[in-house]
């Protein structure tokens, strides 16, 4: 039985990594080929070169870094607070609030924009600023799992009714005991919904706006290499993204530890 | 110390059809530890709540220091709280836990750290003040949440049932110890449990709760003695039910008339209320009005378990020395050593 597992866990570990690493060491092997004058095929950074001379590439970085970032302030205002409120308040509509919060999966892109966009006023509705909020609602299955198992482990209702009795207020205890107790949650449901923001295709482009990924598209449609080399790039900052996440809430941990 | 009396007047409180609080009034002294204690859904949990301002009341008034506080906030009452579940701070350490109370009054953080520090000593733990809540035991994090509620130098402590998820030794320990920081701080005490010996050990009165309304609030001594209802009589310690029949303020039992304390002038079918301990168990071979039953070796005193021809079981406590040759299917006389008894009508 053990025998059988110790082999077991390695070889899916290993198919794993095979799955992940060979479509992007092919990527990125694809990515820096170019082409000699002679048609004869040639490894170098040019193709790199060619996205820094592109006018437009800061351009759509930046403005994707920009709505994600808003998107992930949208979470920090109206989805954090949600899940609190739910678990200090409302327990008993959690279960219905769990199902309603994967309709973003289970319903259409094509039906949500359309559908989600009707909802908002038209002033919203001609700026880019709506996609955000599409993020955030889009983000939803994700964030809300998070934060409500984040939030399952902790008895917050006592323990922001300990601190009301110490005499913290609202304000407070969200502050000095809900807040930071959520932390490693809400640190989670941060990072998916920019990650999910900035790579978000599928809508961005149903509504008809250009941002990096749709870019990145259009780009792959002249210069193919040039587009891979695109999508290689935000692939490796993705990753080190995550791994400074991963650093940063491992050596909080640490620190709790080391305290001792 | 800062304590001062504690007041709930006329107190009612609903939860939808339920009635947790029917209309309760109850009056703590300064730095007395008074115990509310009843079965579970009597609202004694509630009425904790409301003094805290955690809970708001349908009606009635809540006085501390004969200062109305019915709809003040809960973090302005300065009332310290210990939980039933562990209430600690997961991300703070046991002396970051103490410290948080002052540190909301803006005490200075070198001060509050000595207070903090003084308090954990105060509860035994001084080596423990950098642990984090997971890394200490159910009674030591009981321990500093009760160092946290004094740390702001409560008008009030509101125990809500602060040892029931605590293994029995501990819970011993602990609630000795609850009761000497209560005294040598003088601080005002309200304490809920569901557990009577709990209750009975360490406070100076006990109220009895059941349906939402006090059945009764005295001394544990009186509570134990004298019960005013037979719902306190059979909530508050072991208690026979023996079966006999009244006439007018005498009930005859096991041959003798003993007085009613609650006549109610009916005669007829009555169950006596004896406690185990007034019920006296002598040898009478051939002449009995009891069989043995069993006997159980409990230390210093010895539970004897007998029945009566009509098939009453009756529990008797005595001493371990004179009960060594009770032994089972032994005929025995019981009598009642009281000149007083309760009944209760069946």
């Amino acid at each position: 039985m053990k025998k059988s597992l110790s082999i077991a866990l390695p070889s899916t570990l290993a198919i794993a990594a095979l799955f992940i690493f060979l479509p992007f060491g092919s990527s990125a092997e694809f990515s820096f080929r170019s082409y000699s004058p002679e048609g004869k095929l040639m490894h170098s950074f040019a193709p790199y070169q060619w996205i820094l001379q592109q006018p437009e590439f800061m351009s759509h970085l930046l403005l994707s870094f920009k709505l994600s970032l808003i998107a992930v302030a949208f979470t920090a205002i109206l989805v954090v607070p949600s899940v609190a409120w739910l678990h200090l308040k409302a327990q008993s509509f959690r279960s219905i609030i769990e199902v309603v919060t994967i309709l973003p999966l289970v319903i259409p892109v094509v039906a949500l924009s359309i559908g989600v966009q009707a909802a908002f006023p038209d002033w919203l509705q001609s700026t880019e600023y709506e996609l955000p909020l599409m993020y955030v609602i889009l983000s939803l299955p994700f964030t809300f799992r998070i934060l409500d198992n984040g939030l399952q482990a902790i008895p917050l209702k006592t323990i922001s009714e300990a601190s009301r009795g110490l005499g913290a207020n609202w304000p407070k205890t969200i502050i000095f005991v809900i807040a930071p107790v959520m932390r490693s949650a809400v640190a989670g449901a941060f990072f998916l919904t920019f990650a999910l923001s900035l790579g978000e295709f599928t809508l961005t482009s149903l509504l008809h706006w250009d941002t990096f990924p749709t870019w990145v598209t259009s780009v792959s449609q002249q210069n193919i290499i040039g587009a891979i080399a695109l999508s290689v790039f935000s692939l490796t900052v993705a990753f080190v993204v995550l791994l400074l996440v991963g650093l940063f809430s491992s050596q909080t941990k640490k620190r709790t530890e080391v305290a001792e | 110390m800062k304590s001062g009396t504690l007041e709930l007047i006329g107190i009612s409180r609903r939860f939808g059809q339920t009635i947790a609080l029917d209309n309760l009034n109850l009056t703590i002294g300064a730095g007395e530890l008074v115990a509310l204690l009843g079965p579970s859904g009597c609202g004694k949990t509630t009425a904790l709540r409301i003094v805290a301002g955690l809970e708001s009341s349908d009606a009635g008034v809540v006085k501390l220091k004969d200062r109305d506080v019915t709809n003040l906030s809960a973090h302005l009452r300065n009332m310290g709280m210990v939980f039933q579940s562990y209430s600690l701070f997961p991300n703070l350490s046991a002396v970051e836990n103490v410290e948080f109370g002052l540190k909301m009054r803006k005490v200075e953080k070198g001060n509050r750290r000595k207070q903090a520090l003084e308090l954990l000593e105060l509860v035994g733990l001084t080596t423990q003040s950098k642990r984090f809540p997971h890394q200490l035991s159910g009674g030591q994090q009981q321990r500093v949440a009760l160092a946290r509620a004094l740390a702001i130098q409560p008008e009030v402590l509101l125990l809500d049932e602060p040892l029931s998820a605590l293994d029995a030794q501990v819970r011993t320990n602990l609630r000795e110890e609850i009761r000497r920081l209560q005294l040598s701080l003088g601080t005002t005490t309200l304490f809920v449990t569901h557990d009577q010996e709990e209750a009975m050990a360490i406070s100076d009165r006990v109220g009895v709760m059941s349906n939402g309304h006090l059945e009764q609030i005295d001394t544990p001594d009186v509570l134990y003695n004298n019960p005013a209802s037979t719902f306190v009589a059979n909530f508050v310690g072991t208690m026979n039910h023996i079966p006999a029949e009244q006439q007018g303020d005498l009930v005859s039992i096991f041959g003798k008339s003993i007085r009613v304390k609650n006549p109610n002038g009916i005669s007829g079918s009555v169950s006596v209320l004896v406690r185990p301990e007034s019920i006296e168990v002598s040898r009478a071979a051939g002449s009995g009005n009891a069989k043995v039953i069993t006997r159980s070796f409990l230390g210093a005193s010895s539970q004897i378990i007998c029945q009566t021809p009509e098939g009453a079981v009756i529990q008797a406590l005595m001493p371990s020395n004179g009960s060594g040759d009770l032994h089972p299917g032994e005929d025995v006389a019981l009598s009642v050593m009281l000149s007083e008894v309760l009944v209760a009508h069946v």
